[in-house]
């Protein structure tokens, strides 16, 4: 087994026998037979936690694999939301469904590839471009509180649930919970397969570089700025469009959706999952949103207190996150000690 | 001759400080020069004026007949002028492997031939054995080494080697010099090197440009260098 | 045509002095010892409802002000002690940090205080008739208080000796504690004026707005422009000017759309101005 499929923490995982990859296909499989068991609510939240997941492992493309933070995925998912809340509302041929998915992502990319264009190349500082999202997050928000003649303003936007048209004319509705379950599940394992894949490219590779050391990487010939504007427009893409899939899910939009705080969530949620992993992301975006829903329903002043002061503990203690930490004893992530970006 | 790297007139001054004047330096395919000099000469900004790093004031840098003279650093090393830095730069939370890979990406080798290509690389920097360690536990020299192999995954063509012996023992020191001989007549490669330790410089056998106060003092053999007076009167001081 | 830009003017000046009074505090902390303080937002509206709560306890505006901005001092303070002094070195961890450090304050807010939306009477109700326009004599006198801040910090930091430390520590660290000068105290001095000040601009300008959990939002992003705009370490000159620039493009746009276009516009402009003057508009950046 050559060195070429792994960073040195995997292999150490492989000789300890767990793997990110085994633990995916277990969760899949996991996802897979719920339905079976269990009915309700359940799967109908699952999905919009998957959803939310998605912005997570957007997130840990861009801050675990390039080292850029961004505080601002939320923007893009709020602006997904409404993309393919208006395309229903006002497009009236073909599927507004599809043409919301194939817009939202490019918008999201060209949102990004903008600012990326305009922040990377000046080389700002890292902590000017979280700025910058948090900026965006806090931008789109006062947006769709402001346009409400688009927007519904704080009263949100109503999305009717999409459904399939395939190409013989045949159309599946997914209104109901149960198919469009497995809708976004294959979504979700297709993003997350294609983010696996990305990372062991040459792309996902000069990332890495850049974020370990970035001069390096510009000595040796990459255009660190360049790369990091596309990531930076993967990531929006992304979360663009799992925001885009998400309105058509819960039904409902609202400005909330792109704020900061739900924007500083998703960065806890990586936080605590590793943000070396899509997995860890992705499945401690779903366990934690499950208990925030659970406690906030309990306990609602004192949820988001315990975010914060989590949030903050993460911080302080664990370089990469949950994940990390247990690639300290050997499973799946990395762990990183020194300088962070 | 067709002039591999030419630098003319190439000055940088710093608000004020002068830090290099009037530089005229030349060096051609396949050779290799040593540059020396007390510190604050102006060594390191003069290579940084080659590689990007650095804008030059005044003068310029030509590479292979082109004007490279405040390119990007990227665009400079895309075409072959790699720089290996006084502290070692190399990615020290990935393994050996991975570090001579991101090289090897950054030139122009084909995909399925990449793996190939770091293997001959790290046998080329005696770092075989070393492929998965994490960089984090190797030596001062191996690291040294190892950023050296990036050098070559990368298929340099002119190498700006800033103190590539420092920290190194004498044995060590010693493996550098016939690495770089070696490499340097095996792949045709250039080298500009900034070098401190004597032994290094003599026994590579190459010309030696003296920089004092920014300027080139004087250039020659490494015999005819270790002599004169006024060499030695510009390391007066130096704890050598 | 005249009256109007007169007016505009006179609005783009008393915005300038507010987004300067709220800025202040984190040009400062982030220009003279790096750090991004995210939680500036949070001090502010600590600042806002500290002074509600004084003045609900029966304290007169002014002494409520001041208790305020003294209290969010020895917040931050502790802040500074107990978690931010070990990361001094980590800028990117400060900013997390502090960032969560707004989180739970906001949350401890809405939780002491509640949600619901309080108001300060104005302190100073009147206002100057300037001929083109009716200006608030509170405005003014915020603008004036604002400028005497600005001058007194001046004098501190650059006539006494306590700034000339400040200063020395700033330029070279390493120099001044060989010249045994104490750095974590000097350090603590400036996160905690800094906290001062956010917490005073907040007092000061709550009479103008409803005072609701994020109140300081809204200036947490816009003075971190200013700063950026104006430049980092130029606190003075730089926040003043960062100020004018953020404040006037917004009033002027803002003439012609919403606030929230106004403000959508202005930070689109400041990224443009970041592309080319990555280090603030005083300074002209060079590649080195």
């Amino acid at each position: 087994m050559s060195a070429l499929q792994s960073t040195t923490a995997l292999q150490t995982a492989r000789r300890l026998g767990v793997s990110e990859s085994g633990l995916a296909i277990v969760a899949l499989v996991g996802f897979a037979l719920l339905p079976i068991f269990v009915s309700g609510y359940t799967i109908y939240i699952l999905p919009q936690y998957m959803l939310y997941g998605v912005m997570a492992m957007s997130l840990a493309l861009l801050w675990g694999y390039s080292g850029i933070l961004s505080i601002g995925q939320a923007g893009f998912f709020a602006i997904g939301g409404y993309i393919i809340g208006l395309s229903f509302k006002w497009i009236d041929f073909g599927n507004p469904a599809y043409i919301a998915f194939v817009v939202a992502p490019c918008v999201g990319a060209a949102l990004a590839g903008v600012l990326g264009y305009f922040l990377f190349r000046a080389g700002v500082r890292a902590a000017y471009f979280v700025l910058v999202t948090l900026a965006v997050s806090i931008i789109v928000e006062q947006v769709a509180v402001s346009q409400s003649q688009w927007t519904g303003g704080w009263n949100g936007m109503y999305v009717p649930r999409m459904s399939l048209t395939l190409g013989t004319g045949t159309e599946i509705s997914l209104f109901d919970d149960g198919p469009i379950y497995y809708f976004v599940l294959v979504v979700v394992v297709a993003i997350y397969i294609l983010l696996r894949w990305l990372v062991t490219s040459k792309f996902g590779k000069v990332l890495l570089g850049i974020r370990e050391n970035e001069d390096r990487v510009i000595s040796l010939g990459f255009d660190a700025s360049l790369y990091k504007t596309a990531a930076f427009m993967m990531s929006g893409a992304l979360a663009t469009l799992a925001g885009a899939l998400y309105g058509t899910h819960a039904g409902f939009v609202s400005p909330s959706l792109g704020g900061v705080l739900f924007s500083t969530e998703v960065v806890v949620w990586v936080a605590i999952g590793g943000r070396n992993s899509f997995l860890g992301a992705l499945l401690a975006t779903i366990v934690v949103a499950s208990l925030s829903n659970y406690l906030s329903a309990i306990a609602p002043r004192y949820w988001q207190l315990v975010i914060g002061v989590v949030f903050i503990v993460v911080i302080i203690h664990f370089r990469g996150g949950i994940a990390g930490a247990l690639g300290r004893s050997g499973a799946f992530g990395k762990h990183k000690r020194g300088q962070d970006g | 001759m067709a002039e591999f790297l030419r630098a003319e007139n190439l000055t940088k001054s710093f608000r004020g400080l002068v830090a290099n004047e009037n530089i005229n330096f030349s060096i051609g395919a396949g050779e290799v020069c040593c540059i020396i000099g007390p510190n604050g000469a102006g060594k390191t900004t003069f290579v940084s004026m080659i590689s990007g790093h650095e804008v030059p004031t005044a003068g310029s840098v030509w590479f292979k007949g082109r004007n490279i003279t405040g390119l990007p650093v990227h665009r400079i090393a895309q075409m072959g002028v790699v720089r290996k830095f006084q502290t070692p730069s190399v990615f020290s939370e990935l393994s050996v492997y991975r570090n001579i890979e991101l090289g090897v990406l950054a030139s122009s080798c084909p995909a399925r031939e990449r793996h190939g290509r770091v293997l001959e690389t790290l046998k080329h920097v005696r770092l075989s054995e070393l492929s998965d360690q994490r960089v984090g536990s190797l030596s001062h020299g191996q690291r040294q080494w190892l950023e050296i192999g990036m050098l070559l995954g990368k298929d340099a063509q002119l190498l700006l080697l800033d103190e590539p012996t420092a920290g190194m023992t004498a044995e060590e020191t010693h493996s550098t010099g016939e690495l770089i001989r070696r490499l340097v007549n095996e792949l045709n490669l250039s080298a500009i090197i900034i070098e401190h330790d004597i032994n290094f410089i003599r026994d590579l056998r190459a010309p030696v440009t003296v920089l004092h106060l920014g300027r080139i003092l004087m250039e020659g053999s490494f015999e005819e260098i270790a002599g004169r007076e006024e060499v030695r009167e510009v390391y007066l001081g130096e704890q050598k | 045509m005249l009256s109007t830009t007169i007016s505009v003017l006179i609005d783009a000046t008393l915005l300038t002095f507010t987004l300067a009074l709220a800025s202040l505090g984190l040009a400062i902390i982030f220009g003279l010892i790096g750090v991004i303080n995210m939680g500036h937002g949070a001090m502010l509206t600590l600042g806002a409802y500290f002074t509600w709560w004084t003045m609900e306890a029966g304290f007169p505006f002014a002494a409520a002000a001041i208790i305020a901005a003294t209290c969010v001092a020895i917040i931050g303070l502790a802040l500074e002690h107990f978690i931010i002094r070990h990361f001094y070195d980590k800028p990117f961890e400060t900013l997390l940090i502090t960032w969560g450090f707004f989180l739970v304050t906001t949350e401890v807010i809405k939780i002491a205080f509640g949600t619901d939306i309080h108001n300060i009477p104005n302190p100073l109700p009147g206002s100057f008739d300037l001929g083109v326009q009716q200006v608030p004599a509170y405005r003014m006198l915020l603008a004036i208080i604002t400028l005497g801040l600005f001058l007194a910090i001046g004098f501190v930091f650059y006539r006494t000796t306590i700034g000339i430390k400040v200063r020395a520590l700033t330029q070279n660290r390493e120099m001044a504690s060989l010249l045994g000068l104490d750095i974590g105290r000097t350090y603590k001095l400036v996160f905690v004026t800094g906290s001062f000040l956010a917490g005073l601009a907040g007092a000061l300008i709550c009479p103008m707005l409803s005072i609701d959990p994020y109140i300081g939002m809204v200036f947490l992003v816009r003075a971190f422009f200013v700063v950026i705009v104006g430049g980092i370490g130029q606190i003075l000159g730089g926040t003043l000017i960062g100020s004018f620039l953020i404040g006037g493009s917004e009033t002027l746009f803002a003439l012609f759309s919403t606030q929230t276009f106004a403000q959508t516009v202005v930070f689109a402009l400041a990224i443009i101005v970041l592309r080319f003057r990555p280090l603030g508009v005083l300074t002209s950046a060079t590649r080195t």
